[in-house]
């Protein structure tokens, strides 16, 4: 089975090919990845309409770029996969009807994929992992933990009820006049800067639901700043250790309260899975590490290309999805937000 | 040459299916909407498909209004357009929805000049002229209604589009006799296929013609003094 995948939901226009073996195993024919950072970066974080006029352009020659990487005719697909949210309406639009117009010319299947659940699958489009494990899903649009028990099973344990962790990255690097995307900025600095010297708060820590807010530590990020005007080079590392830190602290003890809460509802994990942007942070990274150990899981981290948006992962769901049966119709709608647990679709911040 | 064409772009959802120079589509829909766009086109697309022989294995060119319009409506049919050009390895050609609408009452102006105005809200329309004869009075832009009106001068003026009125009532106001062609809110699908048939595939890119910056303001400041 083959499938192709279509990304368009933030600032990644992407499209991939992912195929089955005879034996069911995941093989990536090809992933296309076109990143806007450059034409976001004047305005600090992605503006949704730029992003959407960027994706018009583009997705249709990353489709015929994905295809013509992985040898195949579009005659050869067997289903079309797009992210049809959650995410920027305007941009989410795009791919799934490009999706669309492809499954109509071809008669191949329609597959609308859930962009979570792309990150949720992950594990098994690389190694095969079996269910039940624990997914932390972290990057500047979401920050969730989610019990992953089957295909179209998952209880959300938790999630932000304010700012995603890539987004307190990128507010606080350009609170601290570093430049855009601030993850990786962030850091850098921090490796230089003495994560000790400024108290900062460790929010939600202890409590029983393993919801995440950030907002708290990045405004005390500020309030520590401003009391030390004008910042010199090292006051930015310093503050920039002391933030990543914090992070760290959080993560760790909210992934903590999530492995007991996975216990009573799907038993003991095969895996600690760690997706999305932040995933790349090697500081969370070695945190996450410690708390496996710890618990006695292994912590599965996808290689950064599956972490960041793509469409292979798309690819990937929209494959698992098909070989259970599961398509969509031409009428499908793209969803701005769109929670992987229906159950919690209420939650008050909750986002996606 | 047998065209498929598409608009998505104002209000309505529509999509033909002609030969060039042929007086009637083969087979054509028009939905009447204002939002919905990406959930209707497809399905839409499907019910005009299987009403002209041959389906998409007969079609030669595609065709889509690229605006001025609703940005997230041209992008659902230039996405779909673009991915049907790529599955049937045909050429897409753009053709904009001020000249879908300036073609057909061009005919029926008379010695009026032919006007096309879409509502661009904020009393403001996306405005294109044409004097009989064929000459550009304006080239297309955005103006205000009444920029709009002063730029028409003081002939007789027959307007088509969801900004008919505004204008019309504009020039009204500073004496100009205005028409508002009826039946003329959105493009017509054949007129759509074919303006397409006749464009040249090289110029006439299936590319968003927006005629309006984003709404977003490059972002300085807000990062804390350095030393």
């Amino acid at each position: 089975m083959r499938v192709l995948g279509i990304e368009t939901t933030c600032d990644e226009t992407a499209a991939a090919v992912v195929e089955t073996d005879g034996a069911g195993r995941p093989i990536i024919r090809s992933s296309e990845v076109l990143s806007q950072i450059a034409a976001h970066a004047a305005y600090g974080g992605v503006v949704p309409e730029i992003a959407a006029r960027a994706h018009v352009e583009a997705v249709d020659h990353m489709v015929a770029r994905a295809l013509e990487r992985a040898g195949v005719e579009l005659s050869d697909i067997d289903g079309f996969a797009a992210a049809a949210g959650p995410g920027l309406i305007g941009g989410v639009m795009i791919g799934l009807t490009t999706a669309k117009a492809l499954s109509l010319v071809t008669g191949k299947p329609l597959i609308a994929v859930n962009h979570l659940e792309g990150h949720a699958l992950t594990p098994r489009l690389i190694e095969q992992v079996q269910f039940p494990y624990l997914l932390l899903l972290a990057s500047g649009g979401h920050t969730q933990l989610i019990a992953v028990r089957g295909v179209g099973d998952y209880v959300r344990l938790g999630t932000t009820i304010d700012d995603a962790i890539g987004e307190a990255f990128d507010k606080v690097a350009k609170m601290l006049g570093l430049p855009y995307p601030g993850g990786p900025q962030v850091e850098r600095e921090a490796k230089k800067g003495n994560p000790e010297r400024f108290h900062l708060p460790r929010p939600m820590q202890g409590r029983p639901v393993a919801d995440f807010s950030l907002s708290g530590l990045k405004t005390a990020v500020r309030q520590e700043a401003q009391k030390i005007l004008p910042l010199r080079a090292s006051d930015v590392s310093d503050l920039c250790a002391s933030f990543q830190a914090a992070v760290v602290d959080v993560v760790a003890d909210r992934t903590r309260v999530a492995l007991r809460g996975f216990r009573d509802i799907a038993g003991h994990p095969t895996a600690l899975v760690v997706a999305g942007g932040v995933a790349a942070n090697m500081a969370i990274r070695r945190g996450l590490e410690r708390l496996a150990a710890e618990a006695g899981v292994r912590l599965v981290a996808p290689p950064l290309a599956l972490c960041t948006d793509n469409g292979a992962i798309i690819a990937w769901a929209g494959l698992e999805r098909l070989r259970m049966g599961i398509q969509d119709d031409l009428t499908v709608a793209a969803r701005p937000r769109w929670p992987l647990d229906a159950s919690k679709d209420t939650r008050a911040g909750a986002k996606a | 040459m047998r065209v498929l064409a598409i608009d998505t772009a104002l209000g309505a959802c529509s999509a033909c299916v002609a030969e060039r120079g042929a007086p009637a589509a083969i087979s054509t829909e028009t939905m009447v909407m204002e939002r919905g766009h990406a959930e209707a086109l497809l399905p839409l697309l499907e019910r005009v498909m299987a009403h002209a022989p041959g389906g998409f294995g007969a079609i030669d060119r595609v065709v889509v209004t690229v605006g001025p319009g609703s940005f997230t409506g041209l992008r659902i049919g230039i996405s779909a357009a673009r991915a049907i050009g790529l599955a049937l390895k045909v050429p897409v050609v753009g053709v904009t929805s001020l000249s879908a609408l300036l073609s057909p009452i061009v005919a029926t102006a008379g010695d009026r000049v032919a006007v096309a105005a879409i509502d661009a809200r904020h009393g403001q329309v996306f405005i294109q002229a044409v004097a009989p004869g064929g000459r550009v009075v304006v080239p297309a832009r955005l103006a205000t209604a009444r920029e709009a009106a002063r730029l028409l001068g003081s002939g007789n003026i027959m307007i088509a589009g969801s900004g008919a009125g505004l204008l019309a009532a504009e020039a009204w106001s500073v004496g100009v006799n205005a028409t508002v062609a009826p039946d003329a809110l959105f493009p017509d699908p054949l007129w759509v296929a074919r303006l397409g048939a006749l464009a040249d595939p090289a110029t006439a890119l299936p590319k968003p013609y927006y005629l309006r910056a984003p709404d977003a303001k490059p972002q300085e400041g807000g990062a804390l003094p350095r030393a």
